[in-house]
């Protein structure tokens, strides 16, 4: 660097580029965020990071091909055109098998998958850690406690079963923010705090378990590992609706994220309010792990796992939603349709097959270090 | 002590400001914003602190403090560990509550403005910021323009420009795409500058921009900060460690201990070896800065097994407040 030698001279150091030199460029294009292409419509302008788009084509891709061969494949392999008839609502005479037994059971899965994607997306974010998912600070234990407790106690008829464990999940993660919370939100103490909260809550979750009635104990314990088995369009239906209701929610997350992963005190000089927008993100996630934990339990590591592929693939300085989301609906997609069929005729609960492929990779995440890094 | 000096500080002198920037600042503004605008009578301020108190937890760390931020100029604040400089800056730049008193901008409450309007007007760049991982370079600039942007208006023509002149301005253009992770300290610190330049403020706050930067870079960073406030009229206002440097880059100087203003004004006017001793209880010499003719403080001589250091404080002393005139003789 050639420095001046007096610090009075104007003259910045010479490496400046040519066109510049300390004055405005004064035509010709400007720097952009890096990878991003500009969409402009009228007065409103959008920023499009290339390579999200590109991985979100292409998951939306696979996941299209997952979702066919899902309905494709079961006891009585159905052909694809088949399938599509009946998607399509043409006549076919496997109305029953697709339409009733696999369509609102791939349905669920696919809702199930994307939010919990999305809200371990969030969750991560706001928690600056990797490791941080619902299922790790304490969402998912939380409705597990109070559903294992109603299961074994008999306490609520199976119908309202879903409502209870949604109010399980967002009590305990409104708990553990607001444990968290101590004139702002730090980062490492909510997942510490979350980590606590989760291991006391399966400790009550084993008490109820080895307390309570037998029978009713198998089936919370069924319920536990997550499962999509028998799950139809009653599951389905709400959740798709409640979801819908959260989407303005999850479009505002996904732009307001983009602040989130700033210090406190960068984000409030930009004019963000940073308190809120957490528990605004925080929120938003724990009520969509909540509302996937009520409609097939607790289904473990997609919440995990998701996000962090996702991020990987796109190469991008936050955790792409959207993909998280794909990703999210793509494992449970896959997962449950293995869960079916590789032991057939026995049936695996789908959170045992998303561990069994999220346990290594969690084990590889952690091994591979500074790489993971933060959210 | 404090009004007095005061009164000599903003009052007393025009413009017999010394040699190097500081004249050439004045005489290269354009109409308008710079401090040529507002010679002879007392200079406006959009930003300043009235009666503010301000703590953590149970401890109070300033009291009742009352600090007008001349525009368009430099105002440094300086002063021992603890006084509550970075504090105060904290507090104008809203990141900190008042306990008592009030921030006023523009003449209203500081807390009362929306603080996305408070950051199109007011840009601070904090202490030790952390950058987002794996954000580039000008991903982070760019997070600058947040308060003018909308959801449905991501990035205008004006955000552009703001983000290419800020990292011209800080020689960071070549690095846009780099991850910021793996730039230098001085890279990163400049990076962070840019932001807060694409911010496009009218004031801008600095915590300490200086800090984990060699000496080369240091200067650099100040001399930016000059420019940017010569070009722009940008008002600016900054903590630093280093009085020397305050004493060099500062149109305005205030001096705080103990959570109290000791002494404000021009730097040529107030630092003299009496202040550094009751703001740092130092024992120094004031001379005049050999290039620019500021005050240069040079401490008493270090410490030795014979009395040598003695004499040496006792005519640092003995010159007291006659410092200023003799360094302005010495310069004119």
């Amino acid at each position: 660097m050639n420095r001046p030698s007096l610090p009075t001279a104007p003259e910045r150091s010479a490496e400046a580029p040519p066109a510049t030199g300390g004055r405005p460029v004064p035509s010709g294009r400007g720097v952009r965020p890096t990878g991003h292409t500009l969409l402009r419509v009228g007065t409103a302008s959008f920023l499009v990071h290339r390579r999200s788009a590109a991985v979100a084509g292409a998951l939306t891709l696979l996941l299209a091909v997952a979702c066919v061969a899902s309905l494709c494949w079961g006891r009585n392999v159905v052909p694809p055109g088949e399938v599509l008839k009946v998607v399509f609502g043409a006549p076919s005479d496997h109305e029953f098998t697709v339409g009733t037994l696999r369509l609102p059971r791939l349905a669920t899965g696919l809702l199930v998958g994307a939010a919990l994607g999305v809200a371990g997306g969030l969750i991560q974010t706001v928690a600056r850690n990797p490791l941080a998912s619902p299922d790790i600070i304490g969402v998912t234990h939380g409705a597990a406690a109070v559903t294992v407790a109603a299961m074994t106690y008999g306490l609520v008829s199976a119908d309202v079963m879903p409502y209870v464990s949604i109010a399980g999940g967002l009590l305990a993660g409104g708990l553990v923010y607001l444990l968290a919370w101590r004139g702002g939100m730090h980062a490492a103490r909510f997942v510490l705090i979350g980590i606590g909260c989760a291991l006391a809550l399966r400790a009550v979750t084993q008490l109820l378990l080895t307390k309570g009635d037998s029978v009713a104990a198998q089936q919370a314990v069924v319920w536990m590992t997550g499962s999509l088995n028998g799950r139809g369009w009653d599951q389905a239906v709400p959740l798709a609706w409640a979801l819908l209701v959260l989407l303005p929610l999850v479009l505002w997350a996904a732009r307001a994220q983009r602040t989130a992963t700033l210090d406190d005190a960068t984000a409030t000089a930009l004019g963000v309010r940073i308190g809120r927008l957490r528990l605004g993100l925080a929120g938003t996630g724990i009520l969509l792990a909540a509302l996937a934990t009520g409609a097939a339990g607790p289904v473990d590591f997609v919440a995990l796992l998701a996000p962090q592929v996702a991020r990987r693939l796109t190469r991008g300085a936050r955790i792409p939603l959207l993909s998280a989301g794909l990703l999210g609906a793509l494992i449970v997609v896959v997962g449950d349709m293995l869960a079916r069929m590789l032991l057939y005729p026995t049936e695996l609960p789908v959170g045992v097959l998303t561990a069994a492929i999220g346990a290594p990779y969690l084990i590889w995440l952690i091994a591979r270090g500074r790489t993971g890094g933060k959210a | 002590m404090t009004e007095g000096t005061e009164v000599t500080g903003v009052t007393g002198v025009t413009h017999a400001q010394t040699a190097g920037t500081t004249t050439a600042t004045a005489a290269g503004t354009t109409a308008g914003a710079g401090p040529g605008a507002r010679a002879g009578g007392s200079p406006a301020s959009r930003l300043g602190a009235e009666r503010l108190s301000l703590g953590y937890a149970d401890r109070l760390v300033v009291d009742s403090l009352d600090l007008d931020i001349p525009d368009g100029e430099v105002t440094v604040l300086v002063g021992p560990n603890a006084c509550g400089k970075s504090t105060t800056l904290r507090a104008l730049g809203r990141l900190l509550a008042p306990r008592g008193g009030a921030v006023r901008l523009d003449g209203r409450e500081l807390a009362s403005v929306p603080t996305k309007e408070v950051a199109r007007t007011v840009g601070l760049l904090p202490q030790s910021p952390v950058a987002p991982e794996a954000i580039t370079v000008a991903d982070l600039v760019s997070r600058g323009r947040q308060p003018h942007q909308r959801w449905w208006q991501q990035w205008s023509e004006e955000d552009e420009r703001a983000v290419t002149e800020a990292m011209a301005r800080t020689d960071v253009t070549a690095l846009a795409d780099r991850p910021v992770d793996e730039l230098s300290g001085g890279q990163r610190q400049r990076v962070w500058i840019a932001m807060a330049l694409a911010q496009d403020t009218a004031l801008l706050l600095l915590d300490e921009p200086t800090t984990f930067l060699d000496i080369a870079h240091q200067v650099e960073v100040l001399d930016l900060v000059r420019e940017l406030n010569h070009d722009r009229g940008r008002t600016v206002v900054m903590v630093l460690h280093d009085l020397n440097q305050a004493a060099r880059y500062a149109d305005h100087l205030v001096a705080m201990k103990d959570g109290r203003i000791v002494a404000r004004g021009r730097p040529g006017d107030i630092v003299t070896a009496d202040l550094v001793r009751e703001v740092f209880g130092l024992h120094s010499v004031v001379v005049p800065d050999p290039v620019t003719g500021s005050p240069l403080v040079v401490p008493g001589a270090p410490w030795q097994a014979d009395d040598s250091h003695g004499p040496a404080s006792g005519s640092g002393s003995g010159s007291g407040s006659g410092s200023g005139d003799s360094l302005r003789k010495a310069t004119t």
